[in-house]
């Protein structure tokens, strides 16, 4: 091995263990110098390069993920699905009250609340009035047009109670239709309302319907549309 | 019995919690290395900060992706080396004046000693093809066939490269201690 190539191979790696180059250093001092001299350079080049390292940093990574997932989470979690969960408490107040009896209620929400996410993922698509009806058809009822833009229908349970839930767009915003069946023991209050939403409840033929929108949302319009449009067969 | 009656969503949650606690493992062992990893790469303290934060966040995204604990490293590389090429596109679509971009350099302001600040900028001032490997090789301990890897890169390039910026770094601190030398006589 000539000199130049010795040189480029400690250059390239100043820590081989290639045989050869160690051969060549044996005999020959100038090259052994040459290499101690590289490898000095190198653990200085080695300090140099390991720059100080932020203090918080490893605490800033680890916060920003649970801070980031926080975020995803709540982004993934629209409003109505609160809503629903809303609704699910709303009801499950009143049931409580009447039947007094404790009620589990955050079970019932979190389990409407997951119903809901579930749904939204799998229904893309608006609904048609078909749909609603063929769903419809178990609380006896059916609607003779379509009360506006339904985008999910679909059963859901509250507080036992199964009830049919469609999620709507309409010009006040995302609300809420709850059918459920009348039963004695379920009471639902004529109004109710929490912080963020508002809800108000009709007692038709064979079913209670419950419209829940935003708090500043006007819900009478769905609710005549619903009250003209919703038959209950004989 | 409380195993018996552990509900999906408690399997859920303890399957997040494993999820999380290798995350920080993964931060704990690598932040630091990654860090000066994107400094040397980018040369300004703050830039390389966002980097490794947008490196371990897309880590922990597809955290279920690292099948092996030993390719952590690589794994890490990659992610950053992919970020640093997105600070760039973003910079091309801005259009901004490019005298506006790049003029900070934290590597020609380095403290410490007189031989370590020389080295610190002359570190700096290598070209990032020839700087990278280094850093490879003697910040995350790469062999030759690593760097490759790494790199998209054959050995032969890379051995090449690691050689020039060698000989480069060498050559210019003699010519630096030739001007002192002349300073100070």
């Amino acid at each position: 091995m000539d000199e130049l190539e010795f040189r480029r191979r400690i250059y390239a790696d100043p820590n081989t263990t290639d045989s050869d180059v160690i051969e060549a250093a044996k005999n020959n001092e100038k090259l052994r110098a040459f290499w101690n001299e590289q490898k000095a350079l190198d653990n200085q080049l080695k300090q140099v390069l390991n720059v100080s390292v932020p203090d918080d940093l490893a605490h800033k990574l680890i916060w920003q993920q649970s801070a980031n997932d926080l975020a995803r989470h709540k982004h993934k979690t629209p409003w109505y699905i609160g809503l629903a969960a809303s609704v699910a408490f709303v009801m499950g107040v009143g049931v409580m009250s009447w039947v007094n009896k404790p009620v589990s209620l955050d079970v019932h929400a979190l389990a409407h609340m997951q119903y809901a996410q579930t749904e939204q993922a799998h229904s893309p698509l608006p609904v048609d009035l078909a749909q609603v009806n063929a769903k419809l058809a178990s609380f006896g009822a059916e609607f003779t047009g379509m009360i506006g833009d339904v985008q999910v229908a679909n059963y859901c349970h509250l507080n036992m109670v199964r009830s049919l839930h469609l999620i709507m767009d309409t010009p006040e915003g995302k609300m809420s239709v709850f059918i459920v069946p009348q039963r004695n023991d379920v009471d639902i209050p004529d109004s109710f309302s929490d912080t963020l939403y508002r809800g108000e409840s009709m007692r038709m033929q064979r079913a209670n319907v419950l419209v829940v929108g935003d708090k500043a949302s006007d819900l009478s319009e769905v609710k005549q549309l619903i009250s003209e449009r919703m038959q209950f067969s004989a | 019995m409380f195993a018996r009656n552990r509900s999906g969503s408690d399997r859920v949650l303890s399957d997040m919690k494993a999820k999380q606690k290798r995350y920080e493992a993964l931060v704990h062992a690598f932040h630091a290395d990654i860090y000066r990893y994107a400094y040397w790469l980018v040369k300004d303290k703050a830039i390389a900060e966002d980097i490794v934060q947008e490196t371990f966040l897309r880590a922990w995204r597809s955290l279920d992706a690292l099948k092996d604990e030993n390719a952590a490293k690589p794994w890490l590389i990659t992610i950053l080396r992919r970020e640093n090429a997105r600070r760039f596109e973003r910079k091309q679509l801005e259009t901004v004046d490019i005298d506006d971009v790049s003029l900070h350099d934290d590597t020609q302001v380095a403290e410490g000693d007189v031989q370590d600040r020389d080295l610190h900028r002359l570190l700096g001032q290598l070209s990032v093809e020839y700087r990278e490997p280094l850093v490879l090789q003697l910040i995350m301990g790469f062999s030759g066939e690593e760097i490759a890897q790494q790199l998209n890169l054959n050995k032969n390039t890379v051995m090449t490269r690691l050689f020039r910026a060698r000989n480069q770094l060498k050559e210019a601190l003699s010519q630096q201690n030739e001007i002192r030398g002349r300073h100070n006589g």
